[in-house]
């Protein structure tokens, strides 16, 4: 039950998080004209490459890191 | 005190960037231009329409271009051709510069992406060597392929760092400070490439890139394989370097104390290794292959703390890198997150693979990986020598089989990585499970 307990934050966790990452790839995709013409225009227009990979990497990152801890896969000792 | 020098340290790594960007250093050559075509004349030129600005210049198009392989009304990127440092009005080539994505190339980059961040966990590399060249087999145009792995390669190792730095395994101090160093090498590293292209060209340009990767990585290859090896089979803990030990005794300040890595060195014998570290990422994209050997045997750090300690520095160059990238409208956001969506994961599985395996097999997965892409370079090298005149040309067949061995030779350092550092962790999960650990 304790087991049970302390897996079930962890499971709504990657749920939410992979949600979140699902919908970001899916918001690029169906947009992938605007997306393709807009981010290439270069000057301040850099913004939106490095802010976008950067979204992606905390939400995306959360969820693999929660998915990871999900199947067991963990640092030696826990950290 | 310590806030101090990290502050110091972040804003130097600050201005450097401000001024490597405002100086223009880096970034996609002068002679390519992006834009749509909009008309081929009968006279073999061409109405083209600059990107962004929307100014429509007449291009003429070299001989070997026929009419018919013009793209009409898509985005491409065009290298004009050069005579000396003069940029002419002649097309070189053409290149679309958003390739079709279907299933089987989502895939593959899936496929490069996971083994390309378990890498970049597990050894602190970029992965550039890996993920550029395998874009470019996919159709994507060089200086894309370069820009977006770049906006893929700094997210990754920020993520990739993070994880290590709660592991108690990377020292930001220590990456902070090489990584100003490391801007600086990258300029002196793109003015030496200059330095040959104007003087050699593109065929010079191209004979010294291979000539350096093939020289760096089968030399610094070598040793710490057989480095590694020697502590695998003497069964000992990796100790300090005698080079690493003498520098550490100088007392030349500012001497600087870097905690995680348990080190106190001055920040003159950091310099060079942040240098040569920059100056080969700018050379043959592969500063880590420098940078990690440089800060085991030079500074003194042990594999896991180098290895660690490369990601933070990868991050704030690839960021770098990615600003000047992105200035110029090159980076295909498609293939960074597609990328992303597989090396976000291989990379924390690398970087928590470290925590259960020995030092050595760090080294042992560089060492190895390092030598089997000196191969898949070194496979070019025929190829530039025949552009030089220094040999006879080749045939169209035997062009052919270099191709192809350069080829599976990467996809062998790929494959080679994945293999060792699975089983290395399999392994060492077994074991711990077994000790109840």
């Amino acid at each position: 039950m304790e087991q049970k307990k302390s897996k079930g934050p962890l499971v709504i966790k990657t749920l939410i998080f992979g949600a979140l990452s699902g919908f970001l790839y899916y918001l690029l995709f169906s947009n992938v004209d605007w997306v393709t013409t807009t981010y290439t225009m270069g000057g301040w227009h850099t913004v939106y490459p490095v802010g976008t990979a950067l979204l992606f990497s905390f939400v995306h990152g959360t969820f693999a890191s929660n998915f990871l801890s999900l199947l067991g896969i963990e640092p030696k000792g826990g950290h | 005190m310590k806030r101090l020098l990290i502050a110091c340290a972040i804003i130097l790594v600050c201005c450097f960037t401000a001024s490597a960007v405002l100086a223009g250093g880096g970034g996609p050559p002068k002679n390519l231009i992006k834009g749509f075509f909009l008309k081929v004349n009968p006279d073999h030129t061409a109405i083209f329409k600059m990107d962004v600005t929307g100014e429509e210049r007449t291009l003429k198009l070299s001989e070997e271009i026929k009419p018919e392989d013009i793209p009409m009304n898509r985005k491409v990127l065009v290298t004009l051709k050069t005579e000396g440092h003069e940029i002419t009005n002649e097309v070189k080539r053409v290149s679309i510069m958003f390739i079709d994505i279907p299933a089987s190339k989502v895939v593959a980059l899936l496929i490069v992406g996971l083994i390309g961040g378990l890498l970049s966990g597990f050894i602190g590399s970029g992965g550039a060597f890996v993920l550029t060249p395998s874009m470019m087999s996919l159709g994507v145009p060089g200086a894309v392929a370069v820009a977006s792995n770049m906006c893929h390669k700094f997210p990754k190792a920020m993520v990739g760092a993070y994880k290590r730095w709660k592991y108690g395994q990377a020292d930001v101090k220590l990456g902070l400070v090489m990584a100003a160093s490391a801007i600086i090498g990258v300029q002196i590293g793109i003015q030496i490439q200059k330095y040959i292209l104007d003087h050699w060209g593109n065929a010079g340009s191209n004979l010294y890139v291979s000539l350096m990767f093939v020289i760096i990585l089968v030399v610094v290859g070598t040793y710490v394989f057989y480095d590694a090896y020697k502590l695998q089979k003497g069964g000992k803990e990796a100790e300090t370097t005698k080079i690493a030990l003498a520098l550490q005794k100088i007392n030349l300040p500012p001497m600087i104390h870097f905690k995680q890595a348990g080190i106190t060195i001055s920040l003159w014998f950091t310099l060079p290794v942040g240098i040569a570290t920059g100056m080969l990422a700018a050379t043959i994209a592969v500063g880590g292959f420098i940078g990690v050997p440089g800060l085991i045997y030079v500074i003194g750090a042990s594999a896991v703390v180098a290895s660690a300690t490369e990601l933070v520095i990868a991050f704030v160059m690839g960021m770098w890198g990615s600003i000047q990238w992105g200035l110029s409208g090159l980076i295909d956001i498609r293939l960074t997150v597609l990328i992303l969506a597989a090396s976000l994961i291989g990379v924390q599985l690398g970087a928590l693979g470290t925590t259960y395996v020995k030092d050595y097999m760090i080294k042992i997965v560089m060492g190895a990986v390092m030598l089997i892409v000196s191969v898949s370079r070194g496979a070019k090298i025929p190829a530039y020598l025949a552009d030089l005149g220094l040999r006879p040309p080749l045939t169209p067949d035997t062009a052919a089989l270099y191709d192809a061995i350069s080829f599976w030779a990467l996809v062998a350092a790929l494959a080679a990585a994945g293999i060792i550092i699975s089983v290395a962790m399999i392994r060492g999960m077994l074991q711990a499970k077994a000790e109840g650990l």
